[in-house]
């Protein structure tokens, strides 16, 4: 749990050791080396830190923090290239344009155009099944995806490891690593890719949250927008959360991804923990009223129930 | 051992490992073992954790969806017997978490457990070869050991239940088991997300959505994450799932 993120702290966060490491460890280590967390240490890697430091936490920023998740995957899973592809829609931004992010090399951006002419391969099966899709050796494998395959190992592709970035039915894109040689992941190299993907997960949330989901050409014009340091917060999430989500997008007639962003925005904006704030919702003790939306009238007070105690405070735990 | 009994033993095994049907749902058959185990074992509740490739550790089903139930796995998970059961790959047994042995050893999950009405555990591994993908965690009102046969009928149960969850494995033999058990829990924030939108759209709580989702599931040969993931994307009728409350 990294320093800035004092309201989940005591969300559940259970792990076991993976390679000799912690998850919550492997997960700050990498937030140091992606550089959101500006309190933290600085990187000792090469490892971009320059670029996002400067910018503020708009769409351009967002994006860089991206790039950088990129380069961090090629530095520490010992893969040779990644990229950051998003599909369907961020909460209508993009409108179900897919478009690759980030990308560190000429192939990463050669596979992600393969995979859009062909309609098939591993990145588009990891969002549409909603698990990572590994393939240690493409060439063995190259029938999976007959339009796909024999092109990726033509322009050098040997390896290729995609990760969905999603929370639950939220689905936002894939993390694509490449490999110019064959050979699985090691068990640590996997941990690490997954956690990069649930750190990935977070920007593209923020993205969403973005007044005009400014990306691509436009990128930087959001700049003066306060930058929100990358907590890694995804991975502790309650499942109470995920049902306050999908009631709080029934009450607002809105969609689970505005839904758990309101919750995290109310939970970090009031200093409580999320499961606390979740929990206030399912026993219906707390009304989220136009928080985060500036669409309508600006931020307003939450408005607690007749008989509700006021906002903060554990006191409704139990229904 | 009773025929009826044994019937019950079979039916389970074959629930569990039937996994060619084509609604097969990994979650549900999670939800199912733990169903089971409650009614064979003589056990009050049962729940599976899965790992979850970065080392941490989630609940996937549990045999209620009652909030304090979750409660108590959630801290096993946290401070409490699933973490061991994971890390040594060996069955983690307290018969009497009142000792004070036990809530010297846990001092969280031992007074959350009993406080939450649950005296006894036993965390069982969920084996594949050499790596540990899980713990099925048994719960009991009272000062309770499980009989020898019962413990190995509890393991073969989590042990057919570990060939269910990676069934896929066999039938796209690329898959890996780390991309079963991702997609097995992103299934599971599915389904709580499903959960949700049920509660707020039927007036009831999360374990009756729950309940309702299941069976509607059941009834119109859907798979369970299917069915959550439409739910929650509302490609499906929310008023044909769940009448609201009146």
């Amino acid at each position: 749990m990294s320093a800035c993120d004092g309201a989940d702290a005591d969300d559940a966060s259970g792990s076991s050791v993976i390679d000799g490491v912690d998850a919550g460890v492997r997960r700050d280590r990498l937030i140091v080396l992606i550089g959101g967390d500006d309190t933290g240490p600085s990187s000792s890697g090469t490892v971009g830190q320059s670029d996002g430091r400067t910018a503020g936490g708009g769409p351009g920023e967002l994006v860089a923090r991206l790039r950088r998740v990129c380069s961090v995957a090629v530095a520490e899973i010992g893969v040779d290239g990644a990229g950051i592809t998003v599909m369907g829609s961020l909460d209508g931004g993009l409108n179900g344009a897919r478009d690759q992010l980030a990308a560190t090399d000429g192939l990463a951006r050669r596979l992600e155009d393969l995979q859009l002419t062909a309609g098939e391969g591993p990145c588009l099966d990891a969002y549409r099944r909603g698990r990572p899709v590994l393939v240690d050796d493409l060439a063995a494998e190259s029938s999976r995806w007959l339009g796909f395959g024999p092109e990726a190992v033509l322009v050098g592709a040997a390896a290729l490891f995609s990760l969905p970035l999603q929370v639950g039915a939220i689905r936002l894109g894939t993390l694509d690593l490449h490999r110019g040689t064959p050979g699985e992941l090691s068990v640590g190299q996997l941990a690490d890719a997954l956690t990069l993907a649930s750190l990935a997960t977070e920007v593209l949330l923020e993205l969403a949250k973005q007044p005009d989901h400014a990306v691509g050409d436009d990128a930087g014009r959001e700049a003066d927008i306060a930058a929100v340091p990358l907590a890694g917060w995804l991975p502790d999430v309650h499942a109470d959360v995920h049902v306050a989500a999908g009631m709080l997008s029934v009450r607002d007639g809105g969609d689970v991804t505005a839904a758990l962003l309101r919750l995290r925005a109310h939970a970090f904006a009031h200093g409580q923990p999320l499961h606390q704030v979740a929990r206030r919702v399912i026993t219906r003790d707390l009304v989220l009223d136009g928080v985060e939306k500036p669409a309508q009238s600006g931020p307003r007070a939450d408005h607690d129930a007749p008989d509700g105690p006021p906002a903060a405070g554990p006191e409704n735990e139990e229904p | 051992m009773s025929n009826g009994r044994e019937t019950r033993i079979v039916d389970a095994f074959l629930t569990l490992t039937d996994t060619l049907v084509h609604d097969f749902d990994s979650l549900d058959m999670l939800t199912m073992l733990c169903e089971r185990c409650v009614e064979l074992l003589d056990v009050e509740a049962a729940g599976v954790i899965l790992t979850d490739g970065t080392g941490g550790l989630s609940v996937a089903a549990a045999s209620s969806e009652r909030t304090r139930l979750l409660e108590v796995f959630a801290v096993a998970i946290d401070a409490g017997p699933c973490v061991e059961c994971i890390n040594t790959g060996q069955a983690v047994i307290s018969e009497d978490l009142t000792t004070p042995a036990a809530r010297e050893h846990w001092p969280r999950y031992a007074p959350g457990a009993l406080d939450a009405g649950f005296r006894s555990t036993h965390a069982l591994p969920m084996r594949l070869r050499d790596e540990v993908i899980g713990v099925l965690t048994l719960l009991h009102t009272d000062r309770h050991t499980l009989t020898e046969s019962d413990a190995r009928l509890g393991q073969a149960l989590a042990d057919a239940a570990t060939i269910g969850l990676l069934h896929e494995r066999a039938v796209h033999q690329a898959w890996t088991v780390q991309e079963q058990l991702q997609g097995a829990l992103n299934s599971r924030i599915i389904i709580e997300q499903a959960k949700g939108v049920l509660a707020a759209q039927g007036n009831i709580s999360p374990d009756d959505a729950f309940t309702i989702l299941r069976s509607h599931a059941r009834s119109h040969g859907l798979r369970l994450t299917e069915l959550a993931r439409d739910v929650t994307e509302r490609s499906v009728d929310l008023t044909s799932v769940v009448r609201p409350a009146l």
